[in-house]
């Protein structure tokens, strides 16, 4: 598992580096609109029809599967590094194997979640 | 206080024939100095991981039908929801900026025939685009975009 984890590094920190950049580029309005100024009343609610009708567009699901997936992957070679320098070396296969794991099947899910919108 | 660090941190493929002392982690470590910056920049991982699947489920409730739509926004207006959002949107600013200020410094000095531009146009490329887009998206959540 070592092995191919170093193998798909490339790959990983493309994923995680775009966390970073879109992810956070993405994640403020989202977070900023949905999960504080429409649950504080501030702002309206969007009703179903009308997000449905956004988030059913070709850019609407890229933009989705990016908000979901990319933050995962961020979050999760972060929480490794983060294991690594609190001294846990020597587990890193295992929690990376672990982390990596959940941000994967969150991915899949993501896209299934556009899929079926 | 300096700690060891892992023993085989830094350990190069084949032991050269300089001895080396063994590598100890910073004294400043994990919370003093310019490591606090360091620190918290790696722990806002949780709340990435967190806020995706936040999003996983508000999408999935969006294709599910509008009583889950309906069922997902009063889940969310949830205090618990909202400290956790407020914390989130700083971390995500937090992020925004530090990465930012980093970025021109990791841009190779050529690619190719190409020269990046300044740092300071890189950040304010940057700002332009995280601004604009949090615009946009804003927009779009707050019902400005059909």
């Amino acid at each position: 598992m070592k092995q191919f984890l170093l193998k798909v590094e490339p790959v990983i920190w493309l994923l995680f580096g775009q966390g970073i950049m879109i992810g956070t580029m993405l994640l403020t309005g989202w977070v900023l609109v949905m999960g504080v100024l429409a649950p504080l009343g501030v702002v309206d609610s969007l009703s179903y029809e009308h997000a449905h009708g956004l988030a059913s567009s070709l850019i609407g699901r890229v933009v989705l599967v990016a908000l979901i997936a990319l933050p995962l992957w961020k979050g999760a070679h972060h929480i490794r590094s983060l294991s690594i320098d609190f001294g846990g070396a020597d587990r890193d296969t295992e929690l990376a194997t672990f982390l990596y794991g959940i941000a994967s099947v969150g991915s899949l899910l993501a896209i299934v979640a556009v899929v079926r919108l | 206080m300096a700690r060891p660090a892992h023993p085989q941190a830094m350990q190069p493929v084949k032991p050269g024939r300089t001895r080396t002392a063994p590598p100890t982690m910073p004294p400043q470590f994990p919370m003093t100095g310019r490591y606090r910056a360091y620190t918290l920049f790696d722990a806002t991982g949780f709340l990435y991981l967190f806020v995706g699947f936040v999003a996983l489920r508000v999408v999935w409730a969006l294709g599910t039908g509008s009583a889950a739509w309906a069922n997902i926004q009063q889940q969310l207006a949830n205090p618990l929801y909202i400290g956790f959002h407020v914390i989130t949107l700083a971390a995500v600013c937090f992020v925004a900026v530090r990465f930012f200020g980093l970025f021109p410094k990791a841009q190779p000095p050529r690619i190719g025939p190409l020269k990046p531009p300044p740092g300071p146009v890189i950040v304010g490329m940057l700002y332009a685009a995280w601004i604009g887009i949090t615009v946009l998206m804003s927009a779009a959540l707050m019902g400005g975009i059909s």
